[in-house]
């Protein structure tokens, strides 16, 4: 024992303790501590903006809530029960799932042609490339907008490129039967850029060696992007499936620009979750119900994924 | 390769990293809005907002140097001009306030209001109909100081029936500026080329008149309507247009039972009401959903005739300067005669901190000549009685509808109770999908159940709201 050696200070020994429990020595520990020290302000910053505010949803789904009568009765399952009867929260469940079943499934379709016929790199290739990814950073307040336009019956473009070929003018957004294609139509084309870029790079990411090698044993275009390209692709097209399933859940603008006015959409054809969320909320008031309403969105997203991820890695192992 | 450094080395950094985002943020919370809202007070037995109810300080603002900025917000982006040049009148006699106007679409504007005042982050004065009721049953708007009421009530100056919308409890809460009437608005040139002379004066005689003046192309489309119905839109307009019809047929969206409401309508007159549309789109065929709707139709020369307030008339010397049209008063229907007034009024909010001039500001700006003005520049109907509108009528005659007069002629309003919107928006929304069923036509069971079906829901969110009357 060297007696000389000074009695370590409580500082030390705790880290000392710490790196002994983790299993890593003193400097690697105070790496890790530096490291999550310095994004506790970020993260304290996401909890009060986002895990507070949902937290707070959950809590208040439970409870009668009013915005303007700050009393709270707890009634429990409740306004979950009431969801149940709610004819237009099913209307609602109904139209986003068909939004994002038929949104979710075009526009991963059209994005994946695109990537595949952008993958080999050409001359223009980044100008297209970039034309495709204009809308996507359009602001939706402004392409909803346009698109009313676009769509209106008497002085729309469509109706006007449609009359070209003695089509007769079509409600777009006044036909109950035709408004929520004409909103899915609009999504579609704003996410379809964006679906491009991510396939794009996953698709350039493929080795060309596995190409070569199919080629070498007589695969054709169709063989090659059925054998090679679509199984090496599947964990980018699974994060694109889930990304995009969530953000047609969430759809919100299109339909709030679409619906307003005296020319504007019928409600009920293109009310969908959020939508009524806000209605419930900042309509009717109805905090509690708004609240209940959010975390049954909240689980159908949830479980969508997970079904997705399970679908994705099942189609794996296979 | 990551930096290695020392524990004191780090504990440093770290310590002047802390201090660098805490100064950050000490200097954004400064500059910038608080980053939650204020929870709003619970209502109590007292007026909330005192100072809104005390006597106008000694010294007010007004008279001072002090400087002074009073916001304004109206749900009507058409006033806007009208409150610039009444604020910079009011400037010009106290240089000390300044004013910001703000205005909104309707719908946009009553979200606003929503979010805003229970928080406290209002605007210090706003314009705003009944639809404040809800928050002035939650003691979240002050009510008026005597000196208000006893403007309001001066003999001659506001209809009874004005007055009584803005006041709540017994206590009045703003002062009235415009309120909105309804007129039937007719093509003069339609009617003359489909050799009509005069407006309708019954509904029957419009659904007559209404097949003469559509018109239609070599198609068989219809290209003009002979009248324009309000068939879709988000909100609660639809119901709102949809009691024009039923009303004069002896029906309400809701009616007063004692001090609780229930529904109005599940009764032949609101099954003549939606038969009268069915049979105007299915039957007569004199409108198009593919047509524009409202004042942009008959702007664009879309319809021959529709149903709507004055501001059109504003709309149309910006819009359509060169349309040959006027007003006629609402035809009289099955069982009654009149026409809807809504009022909207100034209100303010607690969040003024310098209430008394605000108040001062308000009884500035419905001064008489400031009254004319909104009739000719804006359209909206003033409020004011005791005003010489003379010459404003006198050079725009097309207000003729509004301004028409009979002991027959009756005026009516909807209820200033917090659950009116909803039941108005879900009829509205439920509306809209009847009017698109063809199968209604000549189908009375279809209607009486479709109506009676309304009528349970519009019973049961009255139930819901603890005010249905059983």
């Amino acid at each position: 024992m060297d007696v000389l050696k000074p009695q370590a200070s409580i500082q030390e020994r705790w880290s000392d303790a710490l790196a002994h429990r983790f299993h890593i020595n003193r400097f690697q520990l105070s790496k890790l501590l530096f490291v999550y020290l310095s994004l506790l302000p970020i993260l304290a910053l996401f909890a009060f903006l986002r895990l507070v505010p949902i937290t707070s949803s959950f809590q208040l789904s439970f409870f009668q809530s009013n915005l303007i009568n700050p009393a709270n009765k707890f009634i429990g399952l409740d306004n979950f029960q009431e969801l149940l009867q709610d004819k237009l929260f099913i209307l609602a469940i109904r139209n986003t799932t068909l939004f994002a079943i038929a949104g979710v499934l075009f526009s991963i379709l059209i994005a994946l042609g695109l990537a595949v016929l952008l993958a080999k790199r050409s001359r223009l290739g980044g100008l297209y490339e970039t034309i495709y990814f204009l809308p996507v950073i359009t602001p939706w307040v402004a392409v909803s907008v346009i698109w009313k336009w676009i769509y209106d019956p008497s002085y729309g473009l469509l109706n006007y490129i449609l009359s070209w070929f003695g089509i007769k003018p079509i409600g777009w957004l006044i036909d109950p039967n035709i408004a929520l294609i004409a909103v899915i139509i609009l999504a579609v084309w704003k996410s379809i850029g964006y679906n491009m870029i991510i396939l794009l790079v996953g698709i350039r990411d493929i080795p060309e060696v596995y190409y070569e090698a199919a080629q070498l044993d007589g695969a054709n275009g169709w063989g090659l992007f059925r054998y090679i390209t679509l199984p090496l692709l599947r964990p980018i097209l699974l994060f694109v499936a889930i990304v995009s399933t969530i953000n047609a859940y969430n759809v919100f603008t299109p339909v709030y620009i679409m619906t307003t006015g005296s020319q504007g959409a019928q409600g009920n054809a293109v009310r969908t979750l959020v939508f009524d969320i806000y209605e419930n909320a900042f309509r009717y008031f109805k905090w509690g119900y708004a609240s209940a309403e959010a975390v049954s969105l909240f689980l159908i997203v949830l479980l969508l994924t997970i079904i997705q991820f399970r679908l994705g890695r099942s189609s794996e192992s296979v | 390769m990551l930096y290695q450094m020392s524990r004191n080395t780090f504990l440093q950094r770290f310590a002047l990293l802390i201090l660098a985002l805490g100064l950050g943020m000490v200097i954004l919370a400064c500059a910038g809005q608080p980053l939650a809202p204020q929870a709003p007070t619970a209502p109590t037995a007292q007026p909330p907002a005192a100072q809104a109810t005390s006597a106008p300080a000694a010294t007010s603002a007004t008279s001072s140097n002090q400087p002074v900025k009073l916001t304004i917000w109206s749900g009507y982006p058409e006033m806007e001009p009208w409150y610039k040049e009444v604020t910079d009148a009011y400037t010009k006699e106290h240089p000390n306030v300044t004013f910001e106007i703000l205005t909104f679409p309707l719908r946009d504007y009553e979200q606003k209001l929503s979010a805003t005042i229970p928080s406290d982050t209002a605007a210090d004065i706003i314009e705003v109909s009944s639809f404040v009721a809800k928050f002035v049953d939650a003691g979240l708007i002050p009510p008026a100081p005597d000196k208000i009421a006893e403007w309001n009530n001066a003999p001659g100056r506001y209809d009874a029936a004005i007055v009584k919308d803005l006041t709540y409890n017994g206590k009045q809460y703003a002062v009235p500026l415009f309120y909105g009437s309804t007129a039937l608005y007719y093509n003069k040139k339609d009617f003359a080329d489909a050799g009509l002379t005069k407006p309708p004066e019954t509904f029957d005689e419009l659904m007559d008149d209404a097949q003469k003046l559509t018109q239609r192309d070599a198609s068989g489309n219809i290209t003009v309507a002979g009248h324009g119905f309000r068939l879709f839109g988000a909100g609660s307009g639809v119901a709102e247009k949809f009691l024009f019809y039923l009303w004069p047929a002896g029906g309400d969206i809701i009616v007063p039972v004692g001090d609780k409401w229930k529904e109005g309508y599940n009764n032949d007159a609101g099954r003549w009401a939606l038969k009268y549309y069915i049979d105007a789109l299915y039957k007569y065929k004199v409108d198009d959903p593919k047509l524009k709707r409202d004042a942009e139709g008959f702007e664009l020369g879309q319809s021959a005739t529709f149903f709507r307030e004055s501001w059109v008339i504003g709309d149309i010397k910006k819009n359509a300067p060169t349309l040959d049209y006027s007003t006629a008063p609402v035809p009289k229907g099955p069982k009654r005669w009149g026409h809807i007034i809504a009022g909207e009024d100034l209100f303010v909010t607690r969040t003024a901190k310098n209430p008394d001039v605000a108040w001062d500001f308000i009884l500035f700006a419905v001064q008489p000549q400031y009254m004319q003005d909104l009739l000719r520049n804006v359209g909206w109907l003033p409020s004011r009685h005791d005003v010489d509108y003379g010459p404003v009528l006198k050079d725009n005659p097309q207000f003729a509808g509004f301004v028409f007069s009979d002991p027959n002629y009756q005026a009516y309003m909807t209820p200033a109770i917090p659950v009116f919107d909803e039941v108005e928006t879900k009829m509205a929304e439920r509306l809209i999908q009847l009017y698109t069923d063809a199968s209604l036509l000549d189908n009375p069971d279809g209607i009486a159940k479709a109506v009676a079906d309304m009528a349970a829901e519009t019973n049961s969110i009255l139930d819901k709201a603890g005010v249905l009357a059983k």
